[in-house]
């Protein structure tokens, strides 16, 4: 939406170019053509239906009447360089966004801004809680059958910024930025209603998180930029305040004693926090063809939110976590051209993040077994990693334009931390190589293959235990710590076969084979990624273009795990082969039938599956997981019509379709719909269609 | 929306106001420049020293760049901007004094170039190699022969790439899987222009990977959810280590931006201890790790908690 709603000044220009040798043309003429220009548009538009997926955004949601307005004053004195400019956009709708800039180019600057973003939840709940919104919620204690609610956050954002350039090539930049967050998203509390037990039924209540976050983010750079040699350096603050630290629940459903949700309250909700940076970024140019680049930073993040009061916590705790974490990092590169046919480029970077969080004892409790026969440490739990990443290339130049680039990048993880829950190993390394042959500058036809091998790998897996000190389980070695080979093949191909047409096509693939735990054969196994795509630009002329383009993109990943029957004997593998598959394609066509008037036209199509894939072998019709769909379709058109060189009308039209059989949260199956026990229920219409019709006028001046 | 924020907007308003009047006003400083015919020949059309280009390249010629005065580049009273159209297209006396044939410029900038195009970008990069700049040499886009006027409209008046609703339509002209992605169903409001690629890359080089602005994904990641950063008395160690073992930021079919839908998700990491294995389901006790929100159903606190009390809380962020 909006995307039409968008004056586009470019356009405006090229619709008032007269085709004349300049010399006989007139001052207003070539100020024109040469001078910034300012325009204004407004109208109204009407949407067709109630929705929740093309309004998400920008918030045109129900259906009636919005206001359309946009502004883009442009001024600029000539003689003194200065500008003002004030850029308003969807003013009229409720993700509007306007900007003041007021500058002398070369000497000062300052700019004010506001922006607006909702963000609609696009599951209506029908529920029974009360207090949604606040930290103080009442939910039902038996399943009630409540009212429509719209969950909905929205941003709101002001942002100030300074410049000035001072004697000596230097500039001074300050920015400020404060961004209130409001409302309530989804959220819930659960548990499981008895001990561990593969018929242990569950109980869920639908507690909506109260968002009033403020967040504020400030610094200040100095810049000297000098022939040879640039520097910056400065700081860079941000900070987290949230008005609720706690959220409170009376009610819930207490079937379940001492297991039932309705004992979580309350709930921690995020704490306070900030982080303060200093930097120092430069690059220097040794000779024309040699340059290097360094930057330093060094960032310390606290959290010191007092602890809300609670029932139970232990003596000595203190009255905050004391949270700090230290992050000190170092970057540099080096790229040269030793002859005139070779390049190289190495680059190092080392970051050490180290979580100096005090170490206390929160659970004395930890070392009982608790309802479920687990023990615990009890403390909290910091953890700190570094990592070093280094990178060479070298690239040679061939006759015919073409050019052989070969490379190496090399990465490295050292982090702190036990095996719980989830396999650990404390480093992983993952070295890459790469080879690419590319062609540029030639007339019709240019591109690039490469091929890429990763290879991680790391120490070796810690052992899980349990609170009784046996091994537990030692079988998922985690996505982001197994070891994986990596193949990737990429080709992308510019072609302009007649001078009116270009073709661009762009094919990847990527195959990645993931190492297990010793002795298993559960966890991710296999994945591949395939992206193929291929746009084409007509030009029939000056005044008309046309567009198209279709992509396919498929995404494989194989992974098995045990099927959760205590005694662990009876436990059976199973399997899932998870797929996304989605084929887009784009067409679009713009014109100018007249001096007058400009058309333009775009269709856009997506079809989304994600299939499953899924085997079990007992109880095989229960462990099902139905492919999900979805297909979006938007149309939009435009037209503009110029009764005056400096004002006009425009049409915008927008045909968009949502269309889905997710069961997230319902389906088509009312037995198979999520009912909390409390008896809230989300729901979205399974297929949305709207239509949006906009009149507007335009007037332009300098 | 605070009251701040309210008594903000009131103050913008006026300023709104005003600046219309101003620019709907005659603009009396500029008239009175243009009157002064001397200097206006003097000056060229739109460079301080144009004369030479202009007198062919108007807004009927192939080459139109006439509108390039209505950019920063056109502003005369800046003494850094370029003197003549030369300063960036060099000398080109061969264009210059050719009559029946006209060869090319000394350096050009089109897609027929035959300019290499480290030549190309080191005249952009004389002036503009610093600040957010900086890097640029040893990015990935500069290492991957990426003209700066592949993505930058020098001569127009509104720079795409610049403007926030038509940037990623110039970075979609390479990226077409993140093309694809964002018309997911899970996605950040990019087609708005509310959230757009500079936001989160700097495609100018940085310290951080993949061209974050700050220097981790994390650390970008905060720039707008800075409630995630903690630290937490219980923290979940992929969340500290890299959001993006769990979001794809481009768009996603699972909610929340989630790479793969739970149970699915949390199963490539967690072992197949009891409830925490099993397959997805629509029916049954373990429909609760599949449907609505899965494993967080229980799991709320999936990116730490900071609740001091001391029961359901480690390791399973209940609380």
């Amino acid at each position: 939406m909006k995307q039409r709603n968008i004056f586009h000044l470019s356009t405006i220009a090229a619709a008032l170019i007269i085709t004349m040798p300049l010399e006989t043309l007139g001052d207003d003429t070539i100020k024109q053509m040469t001078k910034p220009q300012s325009t204004i548009q407004f109208g109204a538009g009407y949407l067709s239906d109630d929705n929740a997926r093309f309004g998400q955004f920008n918030g045109l949601r129900d259906e009636g009447a919005y206001g359309i307005f946009n502004v883009d004053i442009l001024r600029r004195n000539d003689d003194s360089g200065t500008w003002f400019k004030i850029i308003g956009r969807n003013l009229g709708l409720q993700n509007r966004e306007i900007r003041l800039e007021h500058s002398k180019q070369g000497n000062w600057g300052y700019s004010i801004e506001f922006n607006q973003t909702p963000r609609y939840e696009p599951f209506t709940a029908i529920t029974a809680v009360e207090g949604i919104g606040s930290s103080q919620l009442e939910v039902p204690t038996t399943p009630t059958t409540g009212n429509p609610t719209q969950l909905k956050t929205e941003r709101e954002a002001i942002s100030v910024g300074i410049n000035k350039l001072l004697p000596g090539n230097f500039e001074l930049n300050l920015h400020f930025r404060n961004e209130e967050k409001d409302g309530s998203r989804i959220f819930g509390r659960g548990n499981r209603l008895g001990a561990p037990s593969p018929t242990a039924v569950g109980g869920f209540e639908f507690t909506p998180e109260p968002i009033n976050f403020t967040t504020r983010q400030f610094g200040a750079t100095l810049d000297y930029t000098g022939k040879d040699l640039q520097v910056t350096g400065g700081y860079h603050g941000s900070i987290f305040l949230n008005k609720n630290s706690a959220l409170h629940i009376n009610g819930g459903s207490d079937v379940g004693g001492a297991y039932a949700p309705s004992n979580f309250s309350p709930i921690a909700l995020p704490p306070d926090n900030q982080a303060h940076q200093a930097f120092l970024s430069g690059g220097y140019s040794f000779t024309p063809t040699t340059r290097g680049t360094l930057k330093a930073s060094y960032t310390r993040a606290t959290q010191s939110d007092s602890f809300f009061p609670t029932q139970l916590s232990t003596p000595g705790i203190g009255s905050n976590l004391g949270g700090q974490v230290d992050t000190a990092l170092v970057q540099s590169s080096l790229t040269a051209r030793p002859l005139p046919k070779l390049s190289l480029l190495a680059n190092a970077r080392f970051e050490d993040r180290d979580d100096k969080t005090p170490v206390f004892l929160y659970n004395p409790m930890a070392l009982e077994l608790d309802f479920n026969g687990n023990r615990w440490s009890g403390l909290n739990q910091p953890r700190s990693f570094r990592t070093w990443n280094s990178k060479f290339e070298s690239s040679y130049a061939l006759p015919m334009n073409f050019r052989i680039i070969g490379g190496i990048d090399y990465e490295h993880w050292d982090r702190t931390g036990l095996p719980a829950t989830t396999g650990h190993r404390s480093t992983t390394d993952e070295i890459s190589y790469r080879a690419e042959l590319r062609r540029t500058l030639a007339e019709t036809v240019t591109g690039t293959i490469s091929y890429i091998h990763s290879d991680r790998f790391g120490s070796h897996f810690l052992t899980n235990r349990t609170a009784t000190g046996d091994p537990f389980f030692n079988f998922i070695a985690p996505i982001n710590l197994a070891d994986r080979k990596r193949d990737k093949v990429r080709l992308s191909i510019n072609w302009e076969p007649i001078d009116p047409l270009s073709v661009q096509v762009m094919i990847d693939e990527s195959w990645d084979n993931y190492g297990h735990r010793a002795g298993s054969d559960l966890g991710v196994q296999k994945g591949s990624a395939r992206n193929y795509s291929i746009d084409a630009v007509y030009t029939f002329s000056e005044a008309w273009q046309a567009t198209g383009w279709f992509s396919r993109n498929e995404t494989f990943l194989d992974q098995a795990s045990l099927t959760p029957a205590p005694p662990r004997q009876l436990q059976e593998r199973w399997t899932v082969g998870l797929e996304n598959i989605s084929t887009a394609f784009g067409a679009g066509l713009n014109g100018k039938p007249t001096d007058k008037i400009d058309v333009g036209t775009n269709l856009e199509y997506s079809d989304i599956t994600d299939k499953f894939n899924q085997s079990v072998i007992t109880n095989a019709q229960t462990y099902t997981a139905p492919n999900i769909n979805f297909q979006l379709a938007r149309f939009r058109l435009f037209a503009r019509y110029a009764i005056q060189r400096n004002y006009g009308i425009r049409l915008d039209y927008i045909l968009d379709h949502f269309k889905t059989n997710e069961w997230t949260w319902n389906s088509n199956i009312p037995a198979q719909n999520w009912v909390y026990t409390d008896g809230t229920q989300l729901t979205q219409d399974r297929s949305q269609l709207i239509n949006f019709v906009g009149f507007s006028a335009y007037y332009s001046w300098q | 929306m605070s009251r701040q924020i309210k008594k903000g907007l009131l103050h913008l308003l006026p300023m709104l106001v005003l600046a219309l009047a101003l620019g709907i006003s005659p603009n009396s400083e500029a008239k009175s420049a243009s009157e002064d015919a001397d200097d206006e020949s003097e000056r060229g059309i739109v460079l301080r020293k144009d004369r030479e280009c202009t007198d062919c390249h108007d807004e009927s010629s192939e080459y139109p760049i006439l509108a390039i005065g209505k950019t920063k580049h056109g502003t005369t009273a800046d003494s850094r901007t370029p003197d003549s159209c030369k300063s960036c297209h060099g000398e080109s006396n061969d264009h210059l004094d050719g009559e029946t044939t006209m060869p090319m410029p000394s350096i050009t900038f089109g897609k027929n170039s035959k300019n290499p195009i480290d030549e190309r970008n080191q005249i952009c990069l004389n002036c503009h190699q610093g600040g957010k700049r900086m890097h640029w040499l040893s990015s990935t886009h500069a290492n991957r022969d990426t003209a700066c006027t592949a993505c930058h409209q020098i001569h127009a008046a509104q720079d795409k790439v610049r403007d926030r609703i038509a940037q990623a339509e110039v970075c979609f002209a390479c990226h077409k899987e993140q093309r694809a992605q964002i018309n997911r169903p899970s996605r950040h409001p990019i087609r708005e222009g509310k959230v757009v690629c500079s936001d989160c890359h700097n495609p100018h080089g940085s310290a951080g990977p993949s061209k974050m602005i700050r220097d981790s994904v994390n650390e970008t990641c905060f720039s707008c959810h800075m409630e995630k950063r903690g630290p937490f008395i219980y923290n979940h160690p992929p969340v500290q280590e890299n959001c993006a073992i769990c979001h794809n930021p481009h768009g996603t079919t699972a909610p929340n931006l989630l790479k793969v839908r739970s149970p699915f998700l949390c199963e490539q990491c967690h072992e197949p201890n009891t409830h925490q294995s099993s397959p997805a389901t629509l029916t049954g006790y373990y429909r609760r790790n599949t449907l609505a929100r899965g494993c967080m159903n229980c799991h709320t606190q999936i990116h730490g908690s900071n609740n001091p009390e001391n029961i359901r809380n480690e390791e399973v962020f209940q609380r």
